[in-house]
């Protein structure tokens, strides 16, 4: 009793942090469930309600309903918004609208801070409740029991409207089978447009009446993000009542949690997360339906492309056939005189047809074609610091880091299928074991880039059972939960990780041993760029190899290679530990090249940033995911640097660009924008036909 | 009446549908017969919206409704059994029926249907009411989707195997419920594998052969003499 008794205030704290996290949550489930939309820009949303509770809030009850109206309405909008935005990028998967929403809501974020300051604003209560109450003999804020009301009824009438009302059956039954619902005559559009603005009206309700509790900040949004993911992995989409009593749970682990063990409550969250994931791998996977549809989607540039086509003064030949990709492709062959080939082979030889021509077909050509570009890139890579600045050389070095972990995550999500928001956590241990190496007086190149490798290796191989058991969007959150764990762990292990202050002057690493120690950064670059042009060829040998056809088997038809007696799950292990050997080594380039490591150069951004290079590079080209790289540290450091404050917003912009404007990455670019069929496959051989167990016919 | 012209639609890999020309007449049931990967489905598919053809007019009424959305399609007066029924499974019979209730807005259509009248019909489905679609026996989910189908008043019905995996005497009343929809008005698309179970309610049959039209016989002709369809159905060649 005594400790009930000790515990009660931040107890009843938990419950009401508990319930607006419930709120919250409830409409990142509902987007995610129904529409399909894994919204990082949910958090966002929030913190539209809370600068709007904190900006109309004057302490009279006028203040806090206008508050609540304007706040409402505007995430309300902004959720609406993001409907439009990512509706036309449905058809092309979880992956290009979580990393749409990610871009919106750096954006949204720059846009805030513009508007409101950078500083944390107070938010006032109604007078009324701005007193305390006596609660089983101790002083309570009364804004939080009544929070504790309203949220409560919110959620009941949210219950409500789901369960007993024709909208709320449409929806439901969008998250069943939307084809099927289209087919009763329900819009789709309509639902993923009301599902959407719902959600973020109530992000911005919440926003709003929990300003007084998580306020409004600049890291107010990736905070309620990341609490209410977790709230959603814990509680499942599957049934609400799981979801409160999971978002309860969050709420006592960030009150009483903190009060009663402050060194473990960081960890537990995101432990807890990994072990429902582990437990029950399928359960935050959208309760089927929202599988591609058999019809090629339209991209938006394909479709501008054959509209411009369909437009009258266009129209000079006699049918055009109007929206899919397909039509405009069967023209070019015709156009270009090559005859029809195979279905699932025409995307290579459509597009390349100087492979077609007589010089390039000579085996010997090919080979010396094929060992020297690369070998003349790297030339040029070798002399860039020539021409170049001291920052800017540098700069490329931090490219190159990241850009070998772009390549890992190439590798998982492009290759082995396994989409990865958590290739920082090697890429931390990496990091960390070179940094902690050096600090020891173990300063040889080679030692360190082979012990981050082998120590990356072994965090691979504890993470990794539980990672390859998922699939699909359950890996984004599970490799999520992975991430955020290690840089938890980064920012509380002080002892070795120096926590958040990071890690600083170590003595630099020597190229081979009995070098001197590299202090110029031409050094370090041309360091780092020979460490990645080793790592990338043996990608490269291993991609192209009989194991590289085994993993590309696993991925497009896992049930035939499980059938054929290969064991997949095992092939996607040693692709889970090869790629984070990879993102290790990534790590020591990056503590080598900046000579500094702080809980930032691991955390979520930089995960975001390298799946988003890897999406520029059209997800299974490794020189593509390269360039995404160099294209991101580009935009980070060196046009923001003529723009100083904005470079979130830049970033920002590049991710809905890059989403918008290369649906198959820079190596799409290269086969021709019109070869919609195939996928992003530059590196690799074209594909085999796409399984057909799926068509009907 | 539904009329396809020069149907055209495939999948990226290929064409399925090659030029299908076919009319539905309002009353009448037709009924497309052919093997597996005929393309039975996909033309079922492409005039119910959810595949988009590349070529050819799908036209109801006069109205061509190729190309369009699917929800706009069926707004439009085109009623959908799929194969395998795809009821939904987290609703429960009641709002299925709540759900596809749609009051035609114009006084043209041949059948009005409201979830009494087919509860009427469907008395299984009365019985079933607070039942959640993914735990209804097969027979029930298939009576859920004619009712789910006949509750937009549809003009034309599409039935893609709806008799499928149904005792007889289920698959006889599924028939019967055809007939009853096409005497009151409706132009009724049947499709299933093999003329016999088709046999004794069409009007028209059609043999779909690897995306073509084979052979079209009059319901009455194939009555008395199913030999040149058997005929069609065995001796064409395979899809190549």
């Amino acid at each position: 009793m005594g400790l009930l008794d000790a515990h009660l205030v931040p107890a009843v704290d938990g419950v009401a942090y508990g319930l607006l996290l419930f709120v919250v949550a409830a409409g990142l489930s509902l987007a995610f469930g129904t529409a399909g939309v894994l919204n990082l820009a949910h958090g966002t949303l929030y913190a539209i309600g809370a600068y709007a509770g904190a900006a109309c809030g004057d302490g009279t009850w006028g203040g806090l309903v206008l508050g609540l109206a304007a706040g409402t309405a505007v995430a309300g909008a902004a959720g609406a918004g993001l409907s439009f935005a990512a509706f036309p990028l449905a058809r092309r998967g979880h992956l290009a609208q979580a990393l749409l929403t990610f871009g919106l809501a750096l954006v949204g974020g720059d846009l805030l801070v513009q508007v409101f300051g950078a500083d944390e604003p107070p938010v006032r209560v109604p007078g009324a409740l701005d007193t305390s109450v006596t609660l089983l003999g101790h002083r309570y804020p009364a804004y939080r029991l009544g929070f504790i009301v309203m949220a409560v009824l919110l959620a009941a009438f949210g219950s409500w409207v789901l369960a007993r009302t024709r909208a709320g059956a449409a929806v439901r039954a969008a998250a069943d089978d939307p084809r099927m619902l289209a087919a009763t005559g329900v819009s789709p559009r309509a639902v993923h447009l009301g599902v959407l603005t719902a959600a973020g009206a109530l992000a911005g309700g919440a926003g709003v009446l929990g300003a007084p509790i998580i306020g409004p900040g600049p890291g107010t949004s990736e905070n309620v993000l990341m609490l209410s993911l977790v709230v959603v992995v814990l509680g499942g989409l599957r049934s609400p009542w799981a979801t409160l009593l999971a978002a309860v749970a969050v709420g006592e682990v960030q009150t009483l949690g903190v009060a009663v063990a402050p060194d473990l409550a960081p960890y537990l969250l995101f432990a807890a997360m990994a072990v429902a994931l582990i437990a029950r791998p399928r359960a935050t996977e959208p309760p089927g339906g929202h599988d591609p549809s058999p019809t090629p989607a339209p991209d938006p540039l394909t479709w501008l492309r054959t509209r411009a086509k369909t437009l009258p003064w266009r129209r000079t030949r006699a049918k055009t056939p109007l929206g899919t990709g397909e039509n405009a492709k069967g023209w070019d062959g015709v156009g270009r005189g090559t005859p029809a080939s195979s279905p699932g082979r025409t995307g290579t030889g459509a597009s390349l047809p100087e492979r077609t021509g007589g010089k390039a077909s000579l085996p010997g050509v090919a080979l010396a074609r094929r060992v020297a570009v690369p070998a003349l890139v790297f030339g040029a890579l070798l002399l860039l610091p020539g021409v170049l600045d001291a920052y800017t050389v540098s700069l490329a070095g931090s490219a190159l880091a990241l850009g070998l972990l772009a390549v890992s995550v190439t590798l998982l999500t492009g290759h082995a299928g396994l989409p990865t928001l958590g290739q920082t956590a090697p890429f931390a241990v990496g990091a960390y074991t070179t940094a902690v190496l050096a600090g020891a007086g173990w300063t040889a190149g080679p030692v360190q880039v082979v012990l981050a490798a082998l120590a990356a290796v072994v965090f691979c191989l504890v993470t990794g059972p539980a990672v390859v058991r998922a699939r699909s969007t359950t890996v984004l959150m599970i490799t999520l939960a992975v991430g955020e764990l290690a840089s938890a762990v980064a920012g509380r292990l002080t002892s070795v990780t120096g926590g958040a202050d990071g890690l600083v002057g170590f003595p630099p690493t020597r190229a081979l041993w009995g070098t001197a120690g590299m202090v110029e950064e031409r050094d370090v670059y041309t360091y780092a760029l020979v460490v990645t042009a080793l790592a990338v060829a043996v990608t490269l040998l291993v991609l192209r190899s009989p194991a590289g056809r085994l993993l590309a088997g696993a991925r497009g038809a896992e049930a035939r290679m499980r059938a054929s007696g290969h064991p997949v799950g095992r092939y996607l292990l040693v692709a889970y530990v090869g790629a984070g050997a990879l993102a290790g080594i990534g790590g020591s380039l990056t503590v080598t090249v900046q000579q500094y490591l702080s809980p930032a150069d691991v955390g979520f951004e930089i995960a975001a940033f390298a799946l988003l290079a890897a999406v520029i590079g059209g997800t299974t080209s490794v020189v593509g995911a390269l360039c995404g790289a160099a294209l991101i540290v580009l935009t980070r450091d060196w046009v923001a640097g003529a723009w100083p404050g904005h470079g979130p917003l830049l970033l920002g912009v590049l991710f809905v660009v890059a989403v918008y404007l290369l649906p198959r990455g820079l190596a799409g670019l290269r086969r021709g924008p019109n070869d919609a069929a195939a996928g992003g496959h530059a590196l690799l051989p074209a594909p085999a036909a796409p399984p057909n167990d799926k068509v009907p016919t | 009446m539904l009329q396809l012209l020069g149907l055209t639609a495939g999948y990226h890999g290929g064409t399925v549908l090659h030029g299908v020309d076919l009319t539905v007449a309002a009353g009448t049931v037709h009924a497309v017969v052919g093997r597996n990967g005929a393309g039975k489905t996909t033309l079922v598919h492409t005039v119910a919206g959810l595949l988009r053809p590349a070529s050819g007019r799908v036209l109801l009424d006069g109205l061509d409704l190729a190309g369009r959305p699917a929800h706009r399609i069926a707004r439009a007066g085109v009623g959908l059994v799929p194969q395998g029924r795809r009821v939904f499974a987290s609703l429960t019979v009641a709002e299925h029926l709540r759900l596809a209730h749609r009051p035609p807005r114009s006084a043209d259509r041949p059948g009005v249907w409201t979830p009494e009248r087919v509860l009427g019909l469907l008395p299984r489905l009365g019985e079933r009411l607070g039942t959640r679609g993914a735990n209804l026996s097969g027979g029930e989910q298939q009576m859920l989707a004619l009712a789910r189908a006949l509750l937009s008043s549809p003009r034309v019905l599409l039935l893609d195997e709806p008799t499928e995996g149904l005792s007889p005497e289920l698959a006889d009343r599924v028939h019967s419920l055809a007939r009853t929809s096409a005497d009151e008005g409706m132009a009724v698309l049947l499709v299933c594998p093999s003329p016999a179970q088709a046999i004794g309610c069409a009007d028209t049959l059609t043999v779909l052969t690897s995306g073509r039209t084979a052979l079209r016989m009059d319901g009455a002709a194939a009555r008395a003499d199913a030999a040149p369809l058997r005929a069609a159905l065995d001796l064409t060649p395979a899809r190549d």
